[in-house]
């Protein structure tokens, strides 16, 4: 087997589009399906039964199913119900509610994160469920849950190489395609796992940076929960 | 349209066939995974050789950082052009070894880190070397420590099963995907094979704290 990689010159502009289109149904997923993460994390820890039962089924069924047969059932059931999208639009659809799920457990986690005295203190100076969600609990649960997600967009990137299953034509689609012209296996799909890989290593990397960044002067919770233990001690 | 629910009753023994088949590619997958990322673990720390450990961190950062379904196709298009020919069943299951290798061996790693050096020593002191140290002291250890991670990387390859579809290994996915194929009634059958794989991962993942239960460590 001998390889040749000057066939990228003629094929490359193909993958280089695929590639394009990967990427933007990435963020039109994370656009969509954070807030909705958002609002699922809060329904699991919603007092009421109802939203309550609903959020966590929701988050259940989407992470104990492979996401290729969520994007077939997207795919057959919203034109079984008479809803007609294109693929692409279908297929953002699907990352989007697959990616919410994971997104609402890490935010869960992060709220569980923030010391239950933060929502009690600000309760009992008279702020409202909301008011203390939203200016204490929450911006402190951001600085925890950034490095899981990053790792659950990493994730959602590769996931989106599924929706070539259902002729959205994103990378990995024009990777078959170009593969289907040429027969040369190796260095197409190469070629496609490096360009996969060489995003996923950018975004590591400027979000580690991000991480030390956003930590710089600031006392991270841990050490703020080690001192309240001193304290104790102290009393 | 309406959902009838006879077509997913009618199709069900054929799932459940087609489940059995998911069942034992993720086992032996899985079965092989491990061992082979107990086997990276152990040249990691034991031997400790410096242009190894740079193939294993290039290997794990690629499986990490591509799509499983491009190491199928790699695996399932490229070999048989090296002149070795495995099928679309054996390549599938290569392919999930290779994947899942990575992602055991960073959870045995982290579980290894949990094993107190005290054992190490205490093992080298009563001259327990080599073989006995690793098999019977600091392993199990280490096994018992990543059991949540591992049944949960065990379900992502229950999961990662249904990718096989692409390449032709017949599991519950591709199965339904014949039946529908035949009938027309994708939105019945897909349902079957979608509560087939929630309630199979679903156990999966609760039976992690009867497995911890069950093997607790002991420790003084």
């Amino acid at each position: 087997m001998t390889l040749d990689f000057s066939i990228f010159v003629e094929y490359g502009p193909h993958l280089l589009m695929g590639f394009w289109l990967t990427i933007k149904i990435v963020i039109a997923a994370i656009i969509l399906g954070m807030p909705w993460g958002l609002v699922l994390a809060l329904g699991r820890r919603s007092r009421f039964l109802i939203p309550r039962l609903a959020a966590t089924s929701f988050v259940e069924i989407f992470r104990n199913t492979p996401f290729i047969i969520q994007v077939f059932l997207f795919y057959y059931v919203l034109p079984f119900y008479g809803i007609r999208f294109p693929a692409e639009y279908v297929g953002t659809l699907a990352l989007a509610a697959f990616g919410s799920a994971y997104f609402a457990e890490i935010i869960r986690g992060g709220i569980d994160a923030v010391s239950k005295g933060q929502l009690e203190s600000a309760r009992a100076i008279g702020m409202s469920d909301w008011q203390a969600m939203k200016n204490i609990v929450l911006p402190q649960t951001l600085s925890i849950i950034l490095p899981p997600l990053t790792n659950q967009t990493l994730s959602l990137i590769k996931e989106s190489a599924i929706l070539s299953t259902i002729t959205v034509h994103e990378l990995t689609m024009s990777g078959m395609r170009v593969q289907g012209e040429i027969f040369r296996p190796f260095e197409v799909f190469i070629m496609v796992a490096l360009l996969y890989w060489g995003l996923n290593e950018t975004i590591a990397i400027l979000m580690r940076k991000l991480e030390k960044w956003s930590k710089k002067g600031r006392t991270s919770n841990q050490d703020s929960a080690e001192t309240l233990k001193k304290g104790d001690v102290v009393r | 349209m309406k959902f009838d629910l006879s077509y997913t009753i009618d199709a069900l023994p054929r799932l459940l066939e087609g489940a059995t088949v998911t069942v034992q590619v993720a086992l032996l997958a899985f079965a092989f995974s491990i061992t082979l990322g107990t086997i990276i673990v152990l040249t990691r720390t034991t031997l400790n050789w410096r242009i190894l450990n740079g193939i294993i961190a290039i290997y794990i950062s690629f499986i990490r950082g591509t799509p499983l379904m491009i190491q199928i196709f790699l695996v399932y298009y490229v070999l048989p052009v090296t002149g070795l020919n495995l099928g679309a069943f054996t390549s599938g299951i290569l392919a999930i070894t290779l994947n899942s290798a990575a992602f055991v061996s960073e959870i045995l790693r982290g579980g290894l880190t949990s094993v107190p050096k005290g054992q190490f020593e205490a093992a080298k002191s009563l001259g327990v070397s080599g073989f006995a140290l690793w098999g019977r002291v600091i392993l199990p250890q280490t096994f018992i420590a990543s059991i949540p991670p591992l049944v949960n990387e065990f379900t992502q390859v229950l999961k990662a099963t249904a990718l096989l579809s692409i390449i032709t290994v017949v599991e519950l996915l591709r199965v339904s995907q014949q039946i529908y194929s035949s009938n027309y009634h994708p939105v019945e059958i897909l349902s079957g094979a979608f509560i087939i794989y929630f309630l199979l991962c679903f156990f999966v993942s609760r039976g992690s704290v009867m497995l911890e239960n069950h093997w607790r460590v002991r420790r003084a």
